[in-house]
C-alpha cells in the first residue's frame, strides 16, 4: 500500500483553486498512484469559498474530516485561516499571505486578522508552514492566477506531495493551454526559489 | 474530433463524475440527450455541448425539465436512446410527464439522470429523490465514484433499451463532482433507431388503456427485482457477526472507514449499487447471516424501512440500526459519522479528530460580481420601493440580491414562482409586489404564471432581469440568448414581444446600467395598477466578458473621499469597492467598468483602464 496523504485546498470563487486542483491530480494519477479528489463549490462561482481535497493512497471518498488534513494549500490567508479546522495536528500549510478581502470587510464591517496572527495560528497546529505573496509571483510570472502553480511547486520542492519538479513541469506542458504553458513554467521556478528563500515559519 | 472523452478502450482518465456519465452514455451508443441545466447535473450537458462536433448524438437544452423529459420521452418513442438530464428539483417540475411514461414505457429506452443535492450545496432544499423510483416504478442505480458513474450509465442505458422501461440513475453532489480514474470500455456506435409501431393500448393512456398498463408495470418490477438479485452493482464481502448495508457514497465512508481503522475483519458488507428494486433473497440471505445490522444511505430511511419490512416478513430478529444520531435524514453522512455509528455497534472506541477552530472570521458568502447589473436593477428598485414593497425572488442569481444591503428577496420557492406567488401574496396582503425573475427563468415557468396573472388580472409589477444566458449555473444557451451567440443551434425569442403579446398592458424596457432611467420607469410603474412588467437589459458580465468577448475599457476611480462615497459603498456595495485607510478605493482587477457608481454618487469618476 503506497503512503496516504489528504491534501486540502482552499480559496476564493475565481481565483483558480479548481484549476489548480485538477492539474495536481492528474499529475498525481500520472505517477500511478491511487488517487480521488473532490470539490465543494456550490454557487461560489460568485465570490465565495472553493474548497477542494486531494486523497493519495487508497482513499475512496473525496471527502476530509476536521483535524484529517496532512497538507493544507491556502490560496488565500483568511481562508487558510478557515481551513486551519481540517489540518491535523503535525501538519503542513502553503499560504498565500495576500488577500482578497470579503464583502464585510470591503464595506468596513469587519476587520481581517494580521497576518502575524494567522501565522501564529498556523503554528500552534502545522509542524512546518510556508507562507509566500502568491498574487505578487503570480504577476511576476506574468499573470496573477499562474501564483496557484507556484504555492503548488513549492509543495512538491518541500517534498511533503509525492510529485517532482520535473512531474510538475511536464503535467503543465500536457495538461495546461499551450498559451499557458511558459508562464506556468516560470511560476514553477519562482515558486521553488520561494521555497528555499523563504524562512519557515 | 479528438477528445480524451472519446478515447479508445483500455484508456485511462482522471475524470469528474459528471464526465465519466457522459462517457457511459457514449459507450451504451446514446442517440438524444435533453437536459436542463442545475448544480450538481450541469457539467453532464455541458460536456456533451464540447462534444457535439464526433455526431454521434443530438444534444438540446430544454427551456424547462417536464419539457426535457417529454422532447427525451418522445424521442424514445421514436425508438432514439435517450438520457435526459437534470437536478433533483427538476425532477418534480418532470414528474408529470414521469409518472405515465412508466406506464406506456419508451421503446428506445430512456434513463433519467437525477442529480440530489443533499446537505443543499447549491439548492432549495434536499430532497431525496429515490423517492421516485418507487413512486414511479422505475429501477435505480446509484453510483459510488467516478469509474461506476461510467459503468452504471452504461448499464442503466442498456437495461432501459432492453426493457423498454425507463431508468433512473440517481447521484449526490460529492459523486457528480468528484474526480476519479475511470477506465475507458469500448466507445459504442450509435444505438440503431427502434421502429414505431402504432399501439394506442400502449402509448395513449386513457382510463381503459392505463388501467390495463398498471398490472404490467408491477410485473416490469418484479422482473428487475430479478435482475437486481443478480446485478454486479450489487455485492457481499466479508465474514462476521456484524453487517452493513449500504448504498450511495456511503459505500465509499464505509470503505475509507474500515481501511483507516483496520475494522475491514470485523464487518460483512453488502453493497448495494442497483438500488430499487431490492434483491430481496440477497438481503435475507444477508440478514440470516448477521446478528446486527447497519443501514447506510443519506437522506430518507428508505432501505431501512425495507429491510424493517422484510425482517418482520421473515421473522428474523436481527438488530436492524439506521437513522440514528449521528445518522440522521439531514445533510450527508461522513467518515466519521459512520465511524461512531459502526464503532458503537462494533464496541470500539473511536477518537474522531477536531482540528483548530478559529474565532469568529468573516464570513465569504456568494456575491453578485463586480458589474453585474442585477444590483444596479435591485439598487433603483429599493430606491423607489424602499421597505414598502414587497420583494418575490427566484431562482438564478438574482436570489443572491437577499443580501444587504440590496435586500431584495422577502420569499421565493422554486423556478418561477415569483410571478405566481407574487400574485396571490399581493392578492391578499394588499400591498405592493415586486417580482424578480431572470430569461432563463422566465422561459422555465415564468411564462405560465405572467399568463395566469394577466388573465386573473393580478397586481404587481414583474421586474425581468435579462442578461441574455443563464448565468448561474454556467452561462447555458436559453431561448432569450442573442441570434448571434445561438448561431445554428437554436432560435432567439424575444421577450418583450411575447410579453406584451400575453396581454401585459404596461410593458416598459430599460438597459441595466442605466440608473436614471431605471429609477424614472420604476417610479412611473409604481403609480400603476395591475400586471406590469419591466424588462431590465444588460449582459451578464461574465458572458460579456467570456462569450462577447467585450473589453474592459473603462474602470472606476474615487475622485474624492467623503461621505458621498461612503454612502455609495453602504447602500451600493459593489464587489470591487474596498473600505481601507483612506477610505474607500475601487479595485481596478474587479471593477466591470459599468459606471453604475459614478452615477449614484459625484465621488466617483471613470478613467481609461490602466491609466492612473
Amino acid at each position: 500500500m503506497s503512503q496516504k496523504l489528504r491534501i486540502y485546498l482552499t480559496g476564493v470563487g475565481g481565483q483558480g483553486t479548481l484549476t489548480a486542483t485538477t492539474l495536481l491530480t492528474r499529475i498525481i494519477l500520472d505517477q500511478n498512484l491511487p488517487v480521488v479528489a473532490g470539490e465543494i463549490h456550490g454557487m461560489a462561482q460568485r465570490g465565495g469559498v472553493v474548497e477542494s481535497t486531494i486523497l493519495i493512497g487508497g482513499w475512496q471518498s473525496p471527502s476530509i474530516q476536521l483535524g484529517e488534513v496532512d497538507i493544507l494549500l491556502g490560496f488565500e490567508p483568511l481562508e487558510t485561516l478557515r481551513g486551519l479546522a481540517y489540518l491535523r495536528t503535525g501538519g503542513a500549510v502553503f499560504s498565500s499571505t495576500e488577500f482578497t478581502p470579503p464583502p464585510s470587510v470591503s464595506a468596513g464591517k469587519a476587520v481581517l486578522p494580521p497576518m502575524e496572527s494567522i501565522q501564529k495560528s498556523v503554528a500552534e497546529v502545522a509542524e512546518k508552514a510556508w507562507f509566500f505573496p502568491i498574487k505578487t509571483i503570480g504577476l511576476q510570472a506574468g499573470s496573477q492566477q499562474s501564483g496557484n502553480t507556484a504555492l503548488i511547486a513549492a509543495a512538491c520542492a518541500s517534498g511533503l506531495i509525492p510529485v517532482s519538479i520535473e512531474a510538475l513541469e511536464a503535467g503543465i506542458r500536457k495538461y495546461m493551454p499551450a498559451k499557458l504553458v511558459e508562464v506556468n513554467l516560470k511560476a514553477v521556478a519562482l515558486g521553488v526559489e520561494a521555497l528555499h528563500t523563504t524562512g519557515k515559519h | 474530433m479528438n477528445h480524451p472523452l472519446l478515447g479508445q478502450a483500455g484508456e485511462r482518465h482522471l475524470l469528474l463524475g459528471n464526465e465519466a456519465i457522459v462517457r457511459g452514455a457514449l459507450e451504451a451508443g446514446v442517440n438524444m440527450v435533453a437536459c436542463y441545466p442545475g448544480t450538481p447535473s450541469s457539467e453532464v450537458p455541458d460536456t456533451l455541448n464540447k462534444l457535439r462536433a464526433c455526431q454521434r448524438f443530438t444534444l438540446e437544452y430544454s427551456v424547462n425539465e417536464k419539457v426535457a423529459l417529454e422532447v427525451g420521452g418522445g424521442a424514445a418513442l421514436a425508438g432514439a436512446l435517450t438520457l435526459v438530464t437534470m437536478k433533483h428539483v427538476g425532477v418534480n417540475v418532470a414528474a408529470d410527464p414521469l409518472l405515465t411514461m412508466t406506464y406506456t414505457g419508451l421503446p428506445g429506452g430512456l434513463v433519467l439522470l437525477s442529480a440530489d443535492d443533499p446537505g443543499c450545496h447549491a439548492s432549495q432544499n434536499e430532497q431525496d429523490n429515490r423517492y421516485y423510483a418507487r413512486f414511479a416504478s422505475m429501477p435505480c442505480f446509484e453510483p459510488a465514484n467516478p469509474q461506476e458513474a461510467k459503468d452504471m450509465t452504461k448499464a442503466a442505458l442498456l437495461l432501459a433499451r432492453e426493457t423498454q422501461q425507463p431508468v433512473l440513475l440517481r447521484t449526490t453532489t460529492r459523486i457528480n463532482h468528484m474526480r476519479g480514474p475511470v477506465t475507458f470500455g469500448p466507445l459504442g456506435e450509435p444505438a440503431p433507431i427502434v421502429p414505431f409501431s402504432r399501439n394506442v393500448r400502449r402509448f395513449v393512456p386513457v382510463p381503459a388503456t392505463a388501467r390495463a398498463r398498471h398490472p404490467m408495470l408491477l410485473q416490469h418490477m418484479e422482473d428487475m427485482r430479478v435482475i437486481a438479485e443478480k446485478s454486479p452493482f450489487n455485492t457481499t464481502a466479508g465474514n462476521a457477526k456484524v453487517g452493513v448495508i449500504a448504498s450511495g457514497v456511503s459505500r465509499a465512508y464505509l470503505h475509507d472507514v474500515l481501511m483507516a481503522h483496520g475494522w475491514e475483519g470485523k464487518v460483512r458488507v453488502l453493497e448495494l449499487g442497483m438500488t430499487w428494486p431490492l434483491p430481496e433473497q440477497k438481503i435475507e440471505l444477508f440478514m440470516r447471516s448477521v446478528h446486527a445490522l447497519l443501514v447506510l444511505e443519506e437522506g430518507e430511511p428508505l432501505v431501512e424501512a425495507e429491510l424493517r419490512c422484510l425482517a418482520q416478513k421473515q421473522g428474523l430478529p436481527l438488530a436492524i440500526h439506521g437513522k440514528h444520531d449521528p445518522l440522521t435524514r439531514l445533510g450527508e453522512y461522513s467518515t466519521t459519522k459512520i465511524a461512531e455509528a459502526l464503532g458503537a455497534i462494533l464496541d470500539e472506541k473511536v477518537e474522531n479528530a477536531c482540528g483548530l477552530h478559529c474565532e469568529e472570521l468573516p464570513q465569504r458568502p456568494p456575491n453578485l460580481c463586480a458589474g453585474c447589473a442585477h444590483r444596479s436593477a435591485f439598487y433603483a428598485v429599493r430606491q423607489i420601493f424602499g421597505d414598502d414593497a414587497m420583494y418575490s425572488s427566484d431562482i438564478g442569481c438574482y436570489t443572491l440580491g437577499v443580501l444587504p444591503p440590496l435586500s431584495g428577496a422577502d420569499f421565493a420557492f422554486c423556478m418561477g414562482s415569483s410571478i405566481s406567488s407574487g400574485s396571490g401574496f399581493a392578492h391578499v396582503s394588499g400591498k405592493p409586489v415586486v417580482a424578480f425573475i431572470g430569461d432563463s427563468t422566465f422561459f422555465h415557468s415564468g411564462l405560465t404564471g405572467l399568463a395566469n396573472a394577466v388573465f386573473n388580472r393580478h397586481n404587481l409589477l414583474v421586474v425581468i432581469l435579462d442578461n441574455g444566458t443563464t448565468a448561474m449555473t454556467g452561462h447555458q444557451p436559453n431561448p432569450g440568448v442573442s441570434a448571434e451567440v445561438l448561431g445554428e443551434q437554436a432560435a432567439h425569442l424575444d421577450i418583450e414581444a411575447i410579453v406584451k403579446s400575453m396581454g401585459v398592458a404596461r410593458v416598459e424596457k430599460v438597459r441595466g446600467y442605466n440608473q436614471k432611467a431605471l429609477q424614472r420607469t420604476l417610479e412611473e410603474l409604481k403609480g400603476q395598477n395591475g400586471v406590469r412588467v419591466l424588462l431590465v437589459e444588460e449582459p451578464c458580465v461574465l458572458f460579456a466578458r467570456r462569450t462577447l468577448k467585450k473589453a474592459r475599457t473603462q474602470v472606476a476611480f474615487v475622485a474624492e473621499q467623503g461621505e458621498a462615497a461612503e454612502k455609495c459603498l453602504a447602500t451600493f456595495a459593489c464587489q470591487a469597492f474596498c473600505k481601507n485607510a483612506e477610505g474607500v478605493a475601487v479595485d481596478e482587477e474587479l471593477c466591470a467598468g459599468c459606471m453604475v457608481c459614478m452615477q449614484l454618487s459625484p465621488a466617483f469618476k471613470a478613467r481609461k483602464r490602466g491609466t492612473e
